[in-house]
């Protein structure tokens, strides 16, 4: 049997999703390596980490309405995009507790 | 007692959340016209208790944590807060963003037309119901690692 077409919005926020984890964790990096980047997102909004979660919701929600307009997802079916998702998580995942793993020597 | 209810509805909402993930997964594998209307209130229940549990888990992170950060640091596990927590604040946001995905997944994705379709919805239910069980053994940690540099003063 063939598969239907997924919605463009499914398309184009799937692929918004995938890109807004990878950019979470590089975020992440940029702030806790950088103290300008981190004072900034602390006088943006108070606290660092609501800066950090303004930025990546608001990136998921645009660039998943910017990906919808795009032809894009007419060239993904459900099967991409759950592997686009599956690997961004395993990747900004990795990113994030690798990250901090050198914190966790005081453990052993 | 304010902050304490907070912390108790960040993780009551939390345990909700995967709790419908877990929900949905089952009922997207015999999607079918009868109980179609279920899987989009499941996918929307998910995303709410997800972003409920974001929304009050951030106020009190904000509001208290401070003081808690200070006693896990002086106490015996320190790196509860210097992985865990740090590990468990950023994790969170990929959590947020599939559970918000997810009625976007299910509204649009042909759930009764495709296996792929239907793949995608659960891959990301997966997704969601492993990061929240490592949200919940993180903040287990957290809050023993209060316990136990209470108990050492």
């Amino acid at each position: 049997m063939r598969e239907a077409k997924i919605e463009r919005f499914t398309a184009g926020f799937g692929l918004s999703a995938a890109a807004s984890i990878l950019l979470n964790a590089l975020i992440l990096v940029v702030k806790e390596t950088n103290e300008h980047v981190m004072n900034f997102f602390k006088s943006l909004m108070g606290h660092h980490w609501v800066t950090h979660g303004a930025i990546v919701i608001g990136m998921f929600i645009m660039l998943g309405f910017i990906f919808s307009a795009t032809n894009l997802p007419d060239r993904l079916d459900a099967g991409r995009i759950l592997k686009y998702l599956i690997w961004a998580v395993i990747i900004g995942g990795s990113i994030i507790a690798g990250f901090f793993a050198p914190n966790l020597r005081a453990a052993l | 007692m304010f902050d304490q209810a907070v912390m108790m509805s960040h993780i009551v909402f939390g345990v909700f959340g995967i709790l419908f993930a877990v929900a949905l997964y089952m009922d997207v594998s015999n999607a079918s016209e009868t109980n179609l209307r279920r899987i989009k209130v499941l996918s929307w229940l998910v995303a709410v208790c997800v972003m409920l549990s974001y929304i009050v888990g951030g106020y009190w992170y904000v509001q208290y944590y401070g003081e808690h950060r200070n006693i896990i640091k002086a106490g015996q596990w320190p790196w509860a807060h210097t992985y865990f927590m740090e590990v468990k604040e950023h994790l969170f946001f990929i959590m947020l963003i599939l559970s918000i995905y997810l009625p976007v997944a299910v509204h649009g994705g042909g759930l009764l037309a495709g296996r792929k379709a239907r793949r995608l919805t659960q891959g990301v239910c997966l997704l969601i119901v492993l990061l929240g069980l490592f949200m919940e053994f993180s903040g287990g940690i957290i809050g023993k690692s209060i316990t136990m540099a209470l108990l050492r003063r």
